[in-house]
């Protein structure tokens, strides 16, 4: 059995690129099996998805804890503690990141256990569609790819899953291209398969607790969710050129999270930990003072 | 005529003291938490929320909270009740001498399309009949969003939900009409309602201040396009709110003792440049573009400005 997890930010295509390797794999004649997880939280939230392989029936249900092949659609997760990318990735388990650096860079910042592999599937969205659209397509193209199934296979689930999705055609057939420059951009890679190993029977483990003193906010605290960074949900980030500021408060007034404060009620600052970049910002500012700028990889700059 | 502004003339007339900090779990782009975050800056520091069950439970997921003051969390049906629970609370602490009056609290139900126009509906029209002294903020995303997007009787017709899909039955997707809660509110003639947009920001102020001003059930009805939901980009978020407003789709007005002022007079675009905006309505354009439901989109927004142009002015 080939076990697959998907990491992702809601919002970015995780679940529908785990149910396109899974359809591409039973068109291939496998016995395939898919389902997201999601938290309580929203787009931009971690989140994963699972799909699990086999040429015997499946009888395995619920939540990879042993993947075989990690595939994460944005390098800020794997910094990210809430998004757990690690868990349970073994020396021989394969990691691949969207990520505009190389292997080294990002092992240099994020040690990864697996064997990691990298490749900008959002620059490749970003000039495909020409703008930064959710990366369904190219994250199960690159799964489907590692795993050594067909494009063909792949390209009639894309068309299968994105049209069940009311994509419209033009879309779709950008998927199409992009996945064709996914298997360009990998290959195949033998994947361990722990199935064929004999499974740990599973036991019931109790969780520990911390004393409630220790580490948990006070329910009579006010004010307290600025402790929550929300930061890393970006793919871009507004700048501020401060030449060109008038200090007319509109990005101020329209930030939905409060992310622009005003200093000295004159002059905008950015709260990069909070800001979510959904660039409304950008949108109001009637002078162009502030642009989007594509986030740079795993560390977010700290202004 | 112009609708005259008694608080505030201009933007920078807006306190600066933020009353929901950055942190909560929204989605990117919310104009629910938008307007919130403008409606509470008006609202000032003495306030206790009652949240209805929706998007806005993230608010405040265990033990976070963005409000310097108190939240409590109801399920979606009682929220109004929750309130009158609150509203007594502090009358008996302030009869009884415990709370100094100076330190009496705002209450403020929060609360969605599907809690204000479907489950809370009962306990509302129980509420303003008991001229109940609360506001009651309503984030009107025209769907279930936080539940993935289902049908509500906030969604306009021709927009697609996923309980309301384009089919071969309905082509546009949604058939009926969006329910009219400005106008169930009026009918119980409570003393102020008004719709908002977060777009608008000082008829949005404004409209807040008056109702700090009125004792009694107030209503404030706030268009929040959801990126999420209606399938669009973050970004696009003031576009879209701009033209709701535009378009004449989304008419801000105010109705004081039950007397209705349109706050703000648009030069009407045609709707069509609002509905292409988003992927909820992209059915009524492609593959085949349908005429007729564009269309009567378009002929119930005429009737109701001709409606509001033939009222003679009280």
């Amino acid at each position: 059995m080939v076990r697959i997890r998907f990491h992702g930010r809601g919002g970015q295509g995780a679940k529908t690129a785990a149910r396109l390797v899974a359809t591409a794999a039973f068109l291939e004649g496998w016995m395939a099996q898919d389902s997201p997880l999601y938290g309580a939280e929203r787009r931009g939230a971690p989140m994963t998805a699972f799909a699990r392989l086999d040429r015997a029936p499946i009888r395995e249900r619920g939540m990879i804890a042993r993947p075989d092949l990690v595939v994460v659609a944005d390098d800020s997760l794997l910094a990210d503690p809430a998004a757990h990318v690690g868990d349970g990735v073994e020396a021989d388990t394969v990691v691949f990141v969207n990520s505009e650096q190389a292997v080294t860079q990002l092992l240099e910042r994020a040690p990864c256990p697996g064997r990691l592999l990298t490749g900008d599937l959002t620059g490749l969205v970003l000039a495909q569609l020409g703008k930064a659209g959710a990366l369904s397509g190219p994250l199960g193209a690159v799964a489907a790819r590692l795993v050594g199934l067909s494009e063909t296979n792949l390209r009639t689930a894309l068309v299968m899953e994105l049209g069940e999705l009311g994509l419209p055609v033009p879309v779709i057939e950008q998927n199409l291209s992009m996945a064709h420059a996914c298997f360009e951009l990998v290959q195949p890679v033998p994947l361990r398969q722990n199935g064929d190993r004999p499974g740990q029977p599973a036991s019931l483990r109790t969780p520990t607790y911390e004393p409630p003193t220790s580490g948990t906010a006070r329910i009579s605290a006010l004010a307290n969710v600025t402790v929550r960074k929300t930061g890393g949900w970006r793919t871009f980030r507004p700048v501020l050129d401060p030449e060109k500021c008038i200090g007319c408060w509109m990005c101020y007034l329209h930030c939905p999270d409060g992310a622009v404060r005003m200093t000295g009620a004159t002059h905008p600052l950015i709260d990069y930990d909070h800001c979510k970049g959904c660039l409304l910002c950008v949108e109001e500012c009637p002078t162009l003072a502030l642009i989007s700028e594509r986030e740079a990889g795993l560390v977010r700059r700290s202004s | 005529m112009t609708w005259p502004h008694e608080t505030y003339s201009k933007i920078k007339q807006l306190p600066l003291e933020e009353q929901v900090l950055p942190g909560t779990s929204l989605c990117a782009g919310c104009g629910g938490l938008e307007t919130l975050r403008l409606a509470a800056k008006v609202l000032g520091e003495k306030v206790v929320f009652v949240n209805a069950a929706g998007c806005f439970t993230l608010l405040a997921v265990y033990p976070f909270t963005p409000f310097h003051g108190s939240w409590l969390y109801t399920t979606m049906g009682s929220a109004p009740a929750g309130a009158q629970g609150i509203r007594d609370a502090l009358d008996v602490l302030i009869a009884k001498r415990r709370l100094p009056k100076e330190e009496d609290l705002k209450v403020v139900v929060l609360a969605g399309d599907g809690t204000t126009y479907e489950m809370a509906l009962s306990a509302t029209s129980a509420a303003i009949g008991r001229n109940l002294d609360f506001y009651y903020f309503c984030y009107d995303n025209e769907a279930y969003a936080n539940t993935g997007v289902q049908l509500s009787s906030a969604t306009p017709y021709g927009a697609r939900t996923t309980t309301s899909p384009c089919s071969l039955q309905h082509p546009a997707g949604t058939v009926r009409e969006k329910k009219d809660i400005f106008e169930i509110w009026r009918a119980h003639r409570p003393p102020y309602i008004a719709t908002l947009s977060a777009r608008y920001p000082l008829d949005l102020a404004e409209k807040l201040a008056r109702a700090s001003r009125i004792a009694g059930p107030k209503l404030l009805l706030a268009l929040s396009p959801c990126p999420t939901g209606w399938g669009f980009d973050p970004f696009q978020t003031p576009e879209v709110a701009r033209l709701a407003v535009e378009t004449g789709l989304w008419p801000l007005k105010e109705a004081v003792q039950g007397e209705v002022t349109h706050t703000y007079v648009p030069k009407r675009r045609p709707v069509e440049d609002y509905l292409r905006l988003q992927e909820r309505f992209r059915h009524l354009f492609e593959p085949t573009r349908q005429e007729a439901a564009i269309r009567h989109i378009q002929d119930r927004v005429d009737a109701y400005w001709s409606r509001v142009r033939a009222e003679p002015p009280r």
